[in-house]
């Protein structure tokens, strides 16, 4: 629960950092996209980086796509690239690849042929977060399509603590009258008397009621362990 | 806070209805073919004699690099459609491919080892005429591009400009053709039509115009095709008029006119009506043209033609001839040449340029497809063997835009359909049952014949029955025992036969080409295929299917409804859909154009549906068109109604059926046209099955949903597109009444819209102008808490106009399709398939577009599992049902329901097709994949032994105890 706290203040410290940003970049909304071009059209430029990976095993699928198909562009082959012809207005440049994940960019360009890219934010569409032009996009790596399957193993099975939660007790229920022999007087009486040793305290309860409270702790301990495997269980699907 | 327990919330209802791919059935079930598109240059890679690169461009705007070996894809760039994509011309120089792109708009170089970009040039505006290579001193080290009024060179290896000149006198001479010769010189040829051609020379080294000189013409009226440079420097021309061949010497300063030659005195006519097409080869750019060339007399006749001397000597006549094409291997060139050879093949034969000659052992045998068209692109790839002698492969494409490559003596090396391009239109059906599960099957169709031959039949079928699953175990046994590899299950039209999950499907897909596949869904496998000629292309075409496979021994039927190329009417032609015959029952004639068509639920006796097709004139023309139907149609004539939309004038108009099938108008919707157009119309699926009636609500009691069976959904766009006044409205019409059930205005909206309508919502997707940015919208339509008429819905009939709850959601990025899953019977939920224009198509959950999300999270509604409002809708990558099998230019997704109520069959068709399944609620009905047959037999077997071992110790222990 700490660690949760932790990151919630981590969330919101960053959201104050954010908000901060905010006020300080100028708030103006890009130029209207439909603001009538004189028929002068622009060059959007850029450079798509996929770390580690050479150039030539992705540029063949690539493709560059400017506000879904309207313009298109192809990749170099050293992964720079430019889309002809677009007129001024806003566009969302998307770089698209089946293998590897780009964020998509949005570019303003004015009736004067100035450019700058920014992030997306659809939600807030006159923010400005400034990216550099031209382009620099860098991969966020492969694309993750497939889920993973739930794979079982003994350990998984065994660590799991519903599992020690069912096992300790069964072993403590089974193993201690074994170890311990209870029909015996004299062992009864030590151990008696080992007990008042530990507490000293004579109203203290007996075995039977410590077994519970011990029980008591331990479920609740594993309880907590419980949610936190349902989670995963969630995660998992 | 708030937000992050929003996000919390929807982060775990992901987990729960993600129906996503899992990395071992990659391939299990889902299938992808890739298509290019008509061919119009294809170039093989004679670079080196090892290399199997093959590189297209096609109509499509694709250009892609082909493994001549077996007809994969290396690579493929999918340019933009519509021209300003067009690929203009393709030239090619060692490992550079040069194309003219967008009407001569862009030059690019492409690598074609790796298939990436070199460089990329936007050359000025004005309509492209012709691209060349230009080559100096046996080197090509340049591209000339001829515009209409100017001519630019290009340096080959950065795409630099040399030099742009305007052409002298442009707004005059059509200039249309450009040749070099590798001396220096740039020619460009121009023509005044009827008049002169003029002929301007440029020095490559930095355009000057070194002569210019017009020509007297005046049979002439286009360059291109007409003529040709063969030799050092003659330009040929030639005239179906004078029935004539004009020569001219390009760098002679005295000839001021052409040389006439009369066909005659080469013992040659022109077929008439046919405008003569010469064919010269030019082997390398850098050097002058071969002095040979081929002549095209007719549609059938070529003749190889020798220019010696001045003199033009025929080598070899071809009659009857189809294609003829040159290709060059080394310093060798040959022709290849196609004849008919019987009525089902031709043959392919090799000459020798220079002489004629026919190179022996050549022939390859090509066998037409009788269901397919004629032969109409010739390509040869000629290589020479250890032995030094020719050797060629040739790819010849077809009307019907197929796509065969041969080697000798005939063997087909492969085969693509490219028409599967462009699909227009698909239906799945159903396949039949095997012989046994037929027979079985018709014992119950028949009348009874005594108690005791039905005995006798039944347990004869039983037997038989008996019989099959024995020899399918013993084919199990037998099939186990052979490595896995060896066992390949070849799909074949006589073995198909349904599965037990009904998961396997016959898709009948029609295409622009008007060419009909029949493809088997589980491999891919194209079982039929049947060219239709006299065909419209890209016209409309609407596929029906009149009967299932269901109704034994009745075979399925399809009809397609199609426009006829020579009178623009329609047609229908009828055919079996399992194995592509034409039907052999008689259609209708129709002699007007179809407006509407209709399929009713009314069955003859045959089992057939009966389809109405209303004309212009309102008349209705039915297809079967018996008695029975006739007679069936009059008694419920009075409960069949159909709505006609007429966009042009923005009018929407239902019709009522009369008892003697004359039609009678009841109501008309006008959408002012000045204000609005009609953009979709779109009803509800026939094959829709919703289970549940209503929503159990948080506090438990029902919502009833609005399930108007006659609901159409009409979606329209603003006639003014400026960003600030442009809308989108949405109206739902009651297509019995024509009552306008709800409408709905997106202001600042503009189109295109994309829309399902299914059940009782209706989700569109258009583009927000203000916010530059795509939102979906979902209106869900309640009848409230009480049930008006649960029994039957009468559109007639329902006093309370329904409540429509409505959501926006914004979408983060662009969409290219839309549909919605479809299951045999509605319990599943439902999911929305989204095609992206990166050719992802992700699996939406019908969850996320609830117009009942909440803002506040409230305990009812988490009981309810909604999910909190979020304005902007997730996109995962789990959620991309075909991973990194993508479909470019998607343009429609179909889904079906197979046998299994868990799972919905999925094709998507583009220039690409894709099929697979998907679970949308995840395999509930079947086992999974992943299911653990070894942990579970082994909890099994240990909890079974345990137990007789503690039975065991438990009898020692009270035997014990009784001795004790």
């Amino acid at each position: 629960m700490r660690q949760m706290k932790r990151l919630l203040d981590v969330y919101v410290a960053l959201q104050a950092l954010f908000a901060l940003s905010w006020c300080f970049t100028d708030a103006d909304p890009g130029p209207a996209v439909g603001s009538q071009s004189n028929g002068e059209r622009f060059k959007i430029e850029g450079r798509a980086i996929v770390p580690g990976v050479k150039t030539q095993d992705w540029v063949s699928t690539a493709r560059i796509l400017v506000e879904g198909e309207e313009y298109v562009g192809f990749v170099k082959t050293d992964g720079s690239f430019a889309v002809n012809d677009v007129p001024s207005g806003s566009y969302v440049v998307e770089i698209v690849s089946p293998s590897f994940r780009f964020d998509p960019v949005r570019v303003d360009i004015t009736s004067k042929g100035k450019m700058r890219a920014r992030l997306v934010n659809y939600i807030k569409t006159s923010e400005v977060l400034r990216q550099p032009y031209p382009l620099q996009i860098r991969s966020s790596g492969p694309h993750t399509y497939f889920m993973k399957r739930e794979t079982w193993g003994w350990t998984d099975f065994l660590m799991n603590p519903m599992v020690m939660m069912m096992v300790l007790p069964l072993l403590i229920i089974v193993l201690l009258p074994k170890v311990v022999n209870t029909n015996d007087p004299e062992m009864r009486k030590e151990m008696e008397q080992s007990m008042n040793m530990l507490n000293p305290n004579p109203e203290l309860p007996d075995v039977s009621e410590f077994m519970t409270k011990l029980f008591s702790k331990g479920s609740s301990k594993a309880g907590g362990g419980n949610k936190g495997s349902r989670s995963v269980a969630l995660k998992r699907r | 806070m708030a937000w992050l327990v929003v996000r919390l919330a929807i982060s775990v209802s992901l987990f729960y209805t993600a129906s996503a791919v899992f990395e071992d059935q990659v391939g299990k079930f889902d299938w992808r073919q890739q298509f290019i598109g008509k061919v119009r240059f294809a170039l093989f890679d004679t670079h080196s004699q090892a290399s199997k690169k093959l590189l297209v461009a096609t109509d499509k705007n694709v250009f892609a690099s082909l493994n001549s070996r077996t007809g994969d894809l290396f690579w493929r760039h999918v340019d933009k459609t519509g021209p300003e994509g067009h690929i203009d011309a393709l030239l090619m120089y060692g490992q550079d491919a040069v194309v003219v792109a967008g009407n001569g708009r862009l030059l690019r170089s492409w690598e074609t080892t790796v298939g990436g970009l070199k460089w990329e040039t936007v050359l000025d505006t004005g309509s492209f005429q012709a691209a060349a290579l230009v080559g100096v001193q046996d080197f090509v080290k340049y591209v000339a591009v001829l515009k209409k009024s100017a001519i630019s060179l290009h340096d080959l290896s950065s795409g630099s400009q040399i030099w742009v000149e305007n052409l002298p006198d442009s707004d005059t001479v059509q200039y249309q053709t450009i040749y070099s010769g590798g001396n220096g010189l740039v020619f460009v040829f121009g023509v005044v039509p009827n008049s002169h051609i003029v002929i301007v020379e440029y020095k490559i080294e930095d355009g000057e115009i070194m002569n210019k000189k017009s020509v007297e013409a005046a049979w002439m009226s286009s360059l291109e095709s007409s003529c040709t440079v063969i030799s050092s420097g003659i330009l040929l021309c030639v005239d179906q008029i004078t029935q004539s061949l004009y020569t001219l010497l390009l760098q002679s300063a005295e000839q001021t006119e052409m040389r006439q030659i009369h066909l005659q005195t080469l013992d040659l006519e022109v077929a008439s009506g046919f405008q003569p097409v010469l064919t010269s080869t030019q082997p390398n750019p850098a050097q002058p043209p071969l002095s040979e060339f081929f002549l095209q007399l007719s549609p059938d006749h070529h003749i190889l033609l020798q220019l010696k001397d001045g003199l033009i000597v025929p080598l070899r006549d071809f009659n009857p001839s189809y294609l003829a094409a040159f290709a060059t291997s080394g310093e060798r060139t040959v022709a290849a040449v196609m004849s008919p050879k019987n009525d089902t093949a031709c043959s392919i034969n090799l000459f020798s340029a220079d002489t004629g000659r026919r190179h022996l052992d050549t022939t390859i045998i090509y066998h037409m497809d009788p269901n397919g068209g004629k032969p109409n692109r010739l390509y040869v790839h000629a290589f020479l063997k250890k032995d030094d002698s020719v050797g060629y492969r040739v790819m010849v494409q077809t009307e019907d835009l197929t796509l065969t490559f041969l080697q000798q003596p005939g063997r087909v090396v492969w085969m693509r359909e490219e028409a599967l391009a462009d699909v227009v239109t698909m239906e799945m059906i159903d396949l039949p049952f095997t012989g046994t599960q037929a027979e079985l099957e018709g014992e119950f169709g028949k009348k009874a014949d005594g108690l005791l031959p039905m005995v006798l039949k039944r347990l004869s079928s039983q037997f038989i029955l008996l019989q099959a699953w024995l020899a399918h175990l013993w084919k199990l046994f037998y099939d186990a025992r052979k490595p896995r590899s060896s066992v390949k299950n070849e799909v074949n039209i006589d073995t198909l036969s349904r599965d037990e999950f009904n998961l396997q499907k016959m898709m009948v897909m029609v295409t622009a080409s008007g060419k009909l596949f029949g493809i088997d869904s589980k491999s891919g496998t194209i079982l039929w295929k049947q060219y239709l000629e006299n065909i419209e292309p890209n016209s409309v075409f609407k596929l029906i299917v009149q009967r299932t496979t269901a109704h034994f021994p009745h075979p399925p039927q399809c009809t397609l409804l199609i426009k006829n190329k020579d009178t623009g009417l329609g047609n229908l032609y009828v055919f079996n859909p399992i194995f592509g015959k034409k039907s052999q029952i008689s259609v209708p004639a129709l002699p007007r154009p179809v407006l509407q068509t209709l399929l009713l639920p009314v069955i003859d006796q045959d089992y057939a549906k009966v389809l109405l097709l209303i004309d212009d004139q309102y008349k209705v023309t039915t297809f079967p068109s018996t008695k029975n139907i006739l007679q069936q149609l009059q008694d419920t004539a009075s409960s069949i109604f159909f709505y006609l939309v007429d966009s042009s004038q923005g009018k929407l108009s239902g019709f009522r059926l009369r008892k003697d099938l004359s039609t009678e108008l009841i109501w008309e919707v006008v959408i002012p046209t000045e204000v609005q157009k009609i953009v979709a119309v779109k009803g509800k699926r026939a094959n829709e099955h919703v289970h549940s009636q209503g929503r159990v609500m948080g506090d438990r009691s029902v919502l009833y949903k609005y399930l108007n069976p006659n609901l159409l959904a009409v979606i329209t766009e603003s006639t003014d597109t400026h960003h600030e006044r442009s809308f989108v409205g949405i109206f739902l019409i009651d297509g019995v009444t024509g009552r306008i059930v709800h409408e709905a205005v997106q202001r600042k909206a503009k189109g295109p819209v994309h829309f399902v309508h299914s059940e009782n919502w209706v989700v569109y997707v258009y583009w927000n102008s203000k916010f530059r940015r795509n939102e979906f919208s979902v209106l869900e339509l309640f009848e409230g808490a009480e049930l008006y008429n649960s029994t039957v819905f009468s559109s007639l009939d329902r006093p309370h106009p329904p409540q429509v709850l409505q959501q926006s959601y914004i979408f983060p990025a662009p969409i290219s399709t839309l549909e919605a899953t479809l299951t045999e019977k509605g319990i599943t939920s439902r999911h929305l398939l989204v095609g992206l224009p990166s050719g992802n198509i992700l699996s939406l959950p019908k969850m996320f577009l609830d117009p009942r999300r909440p803002e506040v999270v409230s305990e009812q509604s988490r009981e309810e599992n909604l999910i909190p409002y979020a304005p902007e809708m997730p996109i995962r990558d789990e959620w991309f049902i075909n991973y990194n099998q993508t479909v470019s230019r998607v343009r429609g997704i179909h889904t079906a329901p197979s046998g299994l109520e868990s799972t919905c069959l999925v094709v998507a068709y583009g220039l690409d097709i894709y099929q697979t399944r998907v679970f949308p609620s995840k395999q509930f009905d079947v086992l999974k994949d992943d299911y653990d047959y070894v942990l579970i037999s082994s909890v099994l077997f240990g909890l079974f032994f345990a137990t007789m071992i503690s039975k065991r110790l438990a009898e020692v222990k009270l035997l014990n105890r009784a001795w004790r």
